[in-house]
């Protein structure tokens, strides 16, 4: 046999490893306990720089704006609570952001959960790449382009309203409106809501529904009595990311609401940047803040907190 | 791609039938259709008489054990076991008894309470058993459930479902590839290969008698020699291996002096015997050398070398090896077999030259 050329060839990412471990070895191997503390603290400084954040909002939250001034005031108070929970405008504000975010992560999930399945499902190799891409293609536009994709379609010389006036009718006024927001914001969020939903249904084995099947139970009661409960941790991941995400979203309601349906972000850029009162912003943060968390913890009280990470062994 | 083709068989009333095969033969396929999951392209299955395959696995009467259990891990071993009464409309008040009925029948007595990753595998097993039969379904079907196994549960869980059975009398279906799973349990046994029945026959004959050198070679340790017809004189045969002859009987019609055979031999029909010892009564008797020698503690495995016969690899067992001499490479032996035990058959690879 010829010596020359070897059959066998190192591969090049063999190599590229074994010069990554020459350089690992210079970390001193006592202190190897640590390493994988030391690669958790850039994430773990990423949350804290947040937190500090959020403690200097709480603080301007606490001072009143000195209107002669417009710089806060040395001393502490609760005014701009005050004024934020005695306002009808703020307190409709909240109630609609809550109210979007309790139907947006309904709807969502109503539809998130059949898409999901399917992809998941699908015997056809095609069927499931298409729903895929079509759940990632949304990703590459961005939450602005797809309002003003919406506003095109929807806008008093958008699409439907040409097609309308073409058949002789008159126009309807399809935005700057609660229901444009509520479907701009469903079209954002469903992404979202198949991609946590998934992962969950891809962990249900086929054989289960199988089971389900041949001892009696349709398609129906197999998705109430198996699917369903099988997937919760999916179902409640999801609603948390669609909830908050809703409650606290600025865009949509910016671009498609045009000023006739705030929520509570566009009152905190109003607070900070119209109105020059960070302390009246910060309180409403605060309140956004609360609201998000006390959500959360309601529904993983709800659900149990085993929902997120599941150690059962599904089989 | 036909996974199934000329399937036909008919199962009496409480009797356990398996289908056993290499994977990829079609008992899987078959087992699904019977359930409801796949449609066949052609043909029916009938159950007490009643045509099925236009019915769906929901309103079958079929309990199954699935290859993974499948059992519900969100519930209790008695609500999998209280499932499919709920589903199909049991009488709710007659539901906890006979939940606790089955838990006894599968001795999980007290446990119904547990959920399913608080049960061993063997207890998982159990419970997947107790759903399977809870509504007394008209038919029984196991897909392999305990392939998943180690040796000791799965030998003692063979025994523990054949007691299961014959107290229900349930009419079961069992697909396996594990050759002594079928020989326990069942009352019928058909070997498939490539979609196709090969031989259908109770344990016993099946064994003994095997009606082609696939099922030959697929159950038990068997050494395959391949070789010419010489004469042939009823079932009494004789056919040349290399440079000797040697006596076997045939079931095969149609074979003549000079056809090229295949001839079968159980590895525990050969006797080994010392360079000296009188061969006895054996009427075939060859010299042999030990290529390897593999202890299996309750017996020594031997593969012996043939010159005469052209240099084929023979197995023979020793049983209670500790009584007997030992062996070892490239020893010199004597090995001899009777000649109803050699089974000739047509050589089925040059039969398509």
């Amino acid at each position: 046999m010829s010596s020359d050329k070897p059959a066998f060839k190192y591969p090049l990412s063999w190599r590229i490893l074994d010069h990554a471990e020459n350089v690992a070895a210079l970390w001193p191997r006592r202190w190897s306990p640590l390493t994988g503390y030391l690669l958790l603290l850039p994430a773990l400084l990423l949350v804290f720089v947040l937190v500090i954040g959020l403690v200097y909002i709480f603080d301007y939250s606490l001072h009143e704006l000195d209107l002669a001034t417009y710089r806060l005031k040395d001393a502490f108070s609760l005014v701009n609570y005050h004024v934020a929970l005695k306002s009808a405008t703020y307190r409709t504000v909240v109630l609609r952001s809550l109210g979007a975010s309790f139907i947006v992560t309904a709807i969502t999930t109503v539809l998130a959960f059949p898409y999901a399945y399917v992809m998941v499902r699908a015997r056809s190799s095609g069927t499931r790449k298409f729903l895929l891409i079509s759940l990632f293609l949304p990703f590459f536009i961005g939450q602005v382009v797809r309002a003003y994709g919406w506003l095109i379609i929807l806008g008093k010389e958008g699409l439907l309203n040409t097609l309308l006036a073409s058949l002789g009718l008159p126009p309807i006024k399809l935005i700057y409106n609660y229901p444009a927001v509520v479907l701009g914001l469903v079209q954002y969020m469903l992404p979202f809501a198949v991609l946590l939903i998934a992962p969950a249904i891809t962990a249900i084995g086929e054989e289960i529904e199988l089971a389900s099947e041949s001892l009696g139970a349709n398609w129906v009661k197999t998705f109430r009595h198996v699917v369903i409960p099988l997937a919760k941790p999916g179902l409640v991941g999801s609603a948390v990311v669609v909830f908050t995400l809703t409650l606290t979203d600025f865009a949509m309601p910016e671009i498609l609401g045009g000023g006739t349906t705030d929520f509570i972000a566009n009152s905190i850029y109003d607070g900070f940047f119209q109105l020059s009162n960070p302390g009246l912003g910060s309180a409403l943060s605060m309140i956004l803040v609360t609201l998000g968390s006390v959500f959360v913890t309601v529904l993983f009280s709800l659900a149990g907190t085993g929902t997120l990470v599941s150690r059962e062994n599904v089989r | 791609m036909q996974a199934v083709k000329d399937v036909s068989f008919t199962l009496p009333k409480g009797a356990v039938l398996t289908i056993l095969g290499p994977s990829g033969c079609g008992k899987t396929t078959l087992l699904r259709m019977i359930a409801g999951f796949d449609a066949p392209t052609s043909g029916e299955i009938f159950i007490q008489g009643q045509a099925v395959s236009s019915v769906p696995p929901h309103r079958r009467s079929i309990g199954m054990v699935f290859q993974k259990l499948a059992l519900f891990p969100h519930m209790t071993a008695a609500e999998n076991i209280a499932y499919p009464l709920k589903m199909r409309r049991f009488d709710p008040a007659s539901i906890p008894d006979l939940v606790d009925r089955y838990l006894n029948i599968v001795q999980l007595a007290g446990m119904g309470d547990r959920r399913i990753h608080e049960l061993s595998g063997g207890q998982q097993q159990r419970v997947a058993i107790a759903r399977a039969l809870s509504f007394s379904p008209d038919l029984l079907l196991l897909d392999e459930p305990l392939s998943a196994l180690d040796k000791k549960l799965r030998e003692e869980m063979q025994l523990e479902f054949r007691r299961i059975q014959q107290e229900l009398a349930v009419t079961t279906i069992n697909v396996t590839h594990d050759q002594r799973e079928a020989l326990v349990m069942s009352d019928e046994i058909i070997v498939m290969s490539d979609g196709v029945i090969q031989q259908a026959d109770d344990p016993v004959r099946l064994y003994r008698q095997p009606s082609n050198r696939f099922v030959a070679s697929f159950i038990g340790l068997t050494s395959l020699l391949r070789g010419t017809l010489v004469r042939i004189q009823g079932p009494d045969v004789t056919v040349r291996v290399g440079a000797g002859e040697l006596h076997g009987r045939t079931a095969a019609d149609g074979l003549s002096a000079g056809r090229p055979v295949e001839s079968a031999i159980r590895a525990e029909q050969v006797r080994i015997l010392g360079p000296d010892d009188p061969t006895g009564h054996f009427d075939n008797a060859l010299q042999a050398v030990v290529v390897q020698q593999i202890f299996e503690g309750d017996r020594m495995v031997y593969q012996v070398r043939c010159p005469e016969l052209g240099d084929a690899l023979i197995f023979a067992f020793d049983h209670d090896p500790a009584d007997r001499k030992r062996y070892r490479k490239n020893d010199t032996i004597q090995i001899g077999w009777n000649s109803r035990d050699l089974l000739v058959y047509e050589d089925s690879e040059s039969r398509h030259l």
